[in-house]
């Protein structure tokens, strides 16, 4: 229900179709602050529209200003005293207390009055002060000259104030009618709808919650990865995560006594393995035992382990003789028997890449190792000698990440003839391998590789969802 | 890597350079600094430079690529009438010795040659099981000649650092070394030994020395056996011991070995021949160089060469064991002219990279998944063997029991992982993509199989709740409209599972879960689950 008020200025605003607050003030006579309480509630319950809002610097009459206009500037009453003959100087003194000198002062400024032995007399017949004219027109909103404003400033009769200003549209009547909370069809085709009022809903309120479907973090990082090494050229290839040693060191020419073979540096698992090609695993045989001074043991080599690095697939596709010019990238998870912590997993992704081509050589490598880091998102590395039992020369790669300097981050060489001929590969061939979890902790700011793979689903909900790289 | 600790200032002195310039001349020779404290510093040497696990071996290399030293450097050798009588020792057959003069050990270089001693032990020696060394103050051994041999387990001697005679058996049992070590090289109840000529002992390899003839402050002259199961690595072994202790002002003192091993003298001081293409050299590294620059590069690398046409003949000296032949060469030309000296060099992009199917039908999977408002998670591979059901890879040495098996169905991991989030935000829908290990008749008799799990968790859940993405799913990045039968696995709730079929074949599950199923795996919300098998999705399609 609206009130009295209300109606009055609902019905006002009807009359002219658009309006503004200063008009309605005007009109009905209402203060300003009024107007506005009233305009915004009937356009909140939707009768009439706001459709400007502006802010402007208005002249606006002071409290002086007001008590002047209703009872008079101190010299128009001076002269209405002395309208009735000449006046003693304390007898007008009395009369109009404090505003007796502004009276004089501007009276005999404006050569209204002569004073003569102690007695004021008028020099005019009637008078009316201009200002009241001008606060007036002040009070209408209408403007004035400069010199004008000057004066009314000058006697402390209007100020400048910073007023809102507010355009206002008629929309509909009131009337009585009942809530809807649904639309449907039927109300629409049928224009029903007009009879009823929405219910309105408290549209500040928050939402419930709603589980969206979103990527995990993770594994966007490693699906960029993969479109960097295609970006670069590299196809994509893959194998299984169960795997003989022979493919995950065999034939990497890593001894069979060397440390990183031993129990506790790989996890074993039940069962034997079968390579095909006899011809390889002889010759496999013949660099092991010619280069290491050992006798080099086939089962050994057929046993299984969960792969440790996904190098073991670049020896299976070395194992098939590719022809160069050959590329190709794997990324996987490899396995190792690591104490769990916030930096150690048992399970994590390597990036490995093979290339084989006539011409390829150190300098190329380093090369595609720049371009590899550069698509990452790493500008800046550079290059540390490294051992590596299949690759020679072998490189280490340092990238700068800003808070922590100089990182290591991937290792590769040219592959030893001991790796790439007994697969019947004798053009040069480069390959590398980098972790993937530790530059995604630096790309993401994870600080637990946990967090990786979390299985805390509040956690992947409220990660936000990395706009850029 | 290996990790050596060394007194900041003696190396610095030797070197004559800053710290700073020390982290960079080893960065060059594959090594990092780390400080340990205000006098000492780390050094991580990489596992192939032998040579360079103590301070003589460093200042050699560091002199080399500064250009302060080039070439291999002259080692003063003389003759001594030590002799070495070499028996048969069945489990542990090859023993050198040597004497090296004036190593005049104070505090520094006795803890110095102790640490070098264990990382030889601990690289080449893999733990001793393949080389041991002992040294001795050579003012202690009482006999020119010196026998090894085998003793009974009850022959009797004072092992280091110990004040009573022990039987053999007693250090294996009572020593931490002995624990360690001792079942190393019994056999036939006879352990290898150490003699003088008049049966004292001067070491059990590979366990202890004997306290008698134990290197002390003062040490001015010591004896060295070196013993082990390979004739070369002891030689390797016995060589960069020698070699480095004379960088150091060491005289080497030759030894006469005798009996049952084919060596007259040691140390061998084995210097090989490699030759090598210097164009092959060059153009494995991609620089345009002249011979004569190459003979340069190595001799920074301290190993002297000649050029005989376009061939390199290099004397590789004792002490770089690693380097076997021309790719090795290559690198440390590439290493003496300065890894970031190198420019690298752009290949051309004239192939096309292609993704593997695998990865085409991911992508696939996953934005339809991710469409039907499920959130894509990542579990571990490795997972409970109490969990899993069916034929799975189980780890011979797991080091948990929550990670002792490999998953060989996205089912059990997901029913895990809702365990885990009944507290989270209702509902939870999820799906993953991942790899499992399954048997199969390849070359290891596993393989990986890539399968799509989707569940939801709710108070209240319907199998056309699920059922109607998968099918929106399968229907989308197929363009087949699966159909479904009677499922009555155990999984799930009788008469609320199906099989998904494409073509005919069988391609996943989906259905309610099997309150029995819900409660092993402490879940106590209604889920349905649903699996599906792309990699035969991918050749159905």
């Amino acid at each position: 229900m609206l009130s009295e008020l209300e109606l009055r200025v609902l019905s006002f605003i009807k009359d002219k179709g658009v309006t503004s607050s200063t008009e309605i003030s005007a009109s009905l006579g209402l203060p300003k602050s009024s107007v506005f309480s009233v305009v915004y509630h009937l356009a909140s319950e939707g009768y009439v529209r706001v459709v400007n809002t502006k802010k402007e610097r208005k002249l606006v009459l002071t409290e002086e200003g007001e008590t002047r206009l209703k009872e008079g500037f101190p010299e128009e009453n001076l002269l209405r005293m002395l309208s009735r003959g000449p006046v003693k100087v304390q007898e007008a003194k009395d009369a109009l207390g404090k505003d007796f000198e502004i009276a004089m002062s501007w009276a005999k400024k404006r050569g209204l009055i002569n004073v003569q032995r102690g007695e004021i007399a008028s020099l005019v017949q009637t008078y009316v002060a201009p200002e009241r004219e001008l606060l007036e027109k002040v009070k209408r909103g209408e403007r004035l000259g400069d010199n004008e404003v000057t004066l009314l400033k000058g006697r402390n009769l209007v100020e400048e104030k910073e007023e809102t200003e507010i355009e206002v549209e008629f929309l509909r009547e009131p009337g009585l009618r009942s809530a809807l909370l649904f639309l449907t069809p039927e109300l629409i085709r049928s224009g029903e709808w007009r009879k009823y009022e929405f219910k309105k809903f408290n549209v500040r309120a928050l939402p419930p919650y709603v589980p969206i479907g979103k990527k995990h973090y993770f594994r966007e990082f490693i699906e960029r990865a993969k479109e960097v090494m295609v970006s670069l050229g590299f196809s994509e290839v893959k194998s299984d995560y169960v795997e003989m040693e022979f493919y995950n060191f065999d034939m990497l020419f890593q001894p069979q006594d060397h440390p990183a073979r031993e129990i506790h540096d790989s996890f074993r698992v039940e069962g034997r393995g079968e390579v095909k090609d006899e011809g390889l695993l002889r010759r496999v045989k013949e660099v092991h035992e010619r280069w290491w001074n050992y006798k080099w043991d086939q089962e050994v080599a057929l046993r299984l382990v969960m792969r440790s690095q996904t190098t073991a697939t670049t020896a299976r596709v070395l194992s098939t003789s590719p022809k160069p010019p050959a590329r190709v990238f794997t990324i996987g998870k490899v396995f190792r028997p690591d104490a769990i912590d916030a930096t150690h997993l048992i399970e994590f992704h390597q990036l490995d890449g093979l290339i084989v081509e006539e011409d390829f050589n150190f300098r190329k490598l380093l090369g595609v190792l720049k371009e590899i880091f550069a698509g990452l998102g790493i500008k800046e590395i550079k290059f540390k000698p490294a051992y590596f039992p299949f690759t020679e020369p072998s490189v280490e790669v340092y990238g700068w990440i800003g808070k922590l300097g100089w990182v290591e981050m991937a290792g590769a060489g040219l592959l030893r003839p001991e790796v790439t001929e007994p697969a019947g590969v004798y053009s040069p061939a480069g390959a590398w391998g980098l972790g993937l979890d530790r530059l995604a902790m630096l790309f993401l700011g994870v600080k637990d590789i946990r967090d990786l793979y979390s299985d805390d689903i509040e956690f992947l909900r409220n990660r936000k969802v990395e706009a850029q790289w | 890597m290996v990790t050596i600790t060394l007194r900041k200032s003696r190396l610095l002195e030797k070197l004559k350079l800053t710290e700073g310039e020390l982290e960079e001349v080893l960065f060059n020779l594959k090594s990092e600094v780390e400080p340990v404290d205000q006098e000492n510093i780390a050094i991580e040497i990489n596992a192939d430079r032998l040579d360079m696990l103590n301070l003589g071996g460093i200042v050699r290399a560091a002199k080399g690529i500064m250009g302060v030293e080039l070439g291999e450097p002259k080692y003063k050798v003389v003759d001594t009438d030590y002799v070495l009588e070499v028996r048969r020792v069945e489990s542990r057959p090859y023993a050198l010795g040597a004497v090296v003069y004036n190593v005049d050990l104070d505090q520094e270089k006795l803890r110095e040659l102790i640490q070098f001693q264990e990382k030889l032990h601990d690289t080449i020696g893999r733990r001793r099981k393949k080389v041991a060394i002992g040294i001795h103050d050579l003012k202690k051994v009482d006999t020119k000649r010196i026998v090894y041999s085998t003793v009974p387990l009850n022959y009797k001697f004072v092992p280091l650092n110990q004040k009573e005679a022990m039987t053999v058996s007693e250090v294996m049992e009572r020593t931490d070394q002995g624990k360690k070590y001792g079942n190393l090289s019994v056999y036939n109840n006879l352990s290898p030994a150490i003699l003088q000529e008049d049966g004292q002992v001067l070491s059990v390899p590979p366990v202890i020395n004997s306290e008698k003839t134990k290197i002390e402050e003062g040490t001015k002259d010591v004896f060295i056996d070196v013993t082990g199961t390979n004739l070369q690595a002891v030689m390797e072994t016995l060589d960069i011991l020698v070699t480095n202790l004379a960088e150091e002002g060491g005289v080497i003192g030759r030894v006469k070995v005798t009996g049952a091993i084919d060596v007259n003298s040691s140390p061998v001081l084995n210097h090989r021949v490699v030759e090598a293409r210097v164009d092959y050299v060059l153009k494995r590294i991609g620089v345009e160089l002249g011979g004569e620059d190459v003979v340069r590069y190595l001799s920074m690398m301290r190993m002297n060469s000649s050029l005989e046409g376009d061939v390199l003949k290099v004397t590789v000296p004792p002490y770089r064991t690693d380097v076997m032949r021309d790719v090795d060469l290559a690198e440390d030309v590439a290493m003496a002219i300065g890894y970031n000296k190198l420019e690298p060099l752009q290949i051309g992009a004239t192939i096309f990279g292609k993704f593997l199917k695998e990865t085409s039908l991911y992508t696939a999977f996953r934005e339809l998944s991710v469409g039907a408002g499920l959130q894509e998670i990542y579990s571990l591979v490795l997972t409970k063997s109490n969990h899993l059901e069916g034929n799975f890879v189980r780890l011979l040495n797991p080091i948990s029991a929550e990670y002792d098996a490999v998953r060989n169905s996205l089912i059990w991991t997901t029913l895990r992982f809702l365990s885990r989030n009944q507290r989270a935000r209702f509902p939870v829908k999820v799906f993953e993509i991942g790899e499992v290990v399954v048997p199969s008749n390849s070359d290891t008799g596993f393989r990986n199989d890539l399968r799509e799990v989707m569940a939801v968790m709710d108070s209240k859940v319907s199998f056309e709740q699920l059922q109607s993405l998968l099918h929106q799913v399968i229907v989308n990045a197929t363009d087949i409209e699966p159909s479904y039968e009677e499922n009555d696995d155990r999984l799930f709730i009788p008469g609320r599972g199906a099989t998904v079929i494409l073509k005919g074949e069988k391609v996943g599950i989906v259905g309610e879960v099997n309150p029995e199923v819900l409660v092993k795996f402490d879940v106590f919300y209604p889920v349905v689950i649903s699996e599906i098998y792309l990699g035969k999705i991918a050749n159905l399609i």
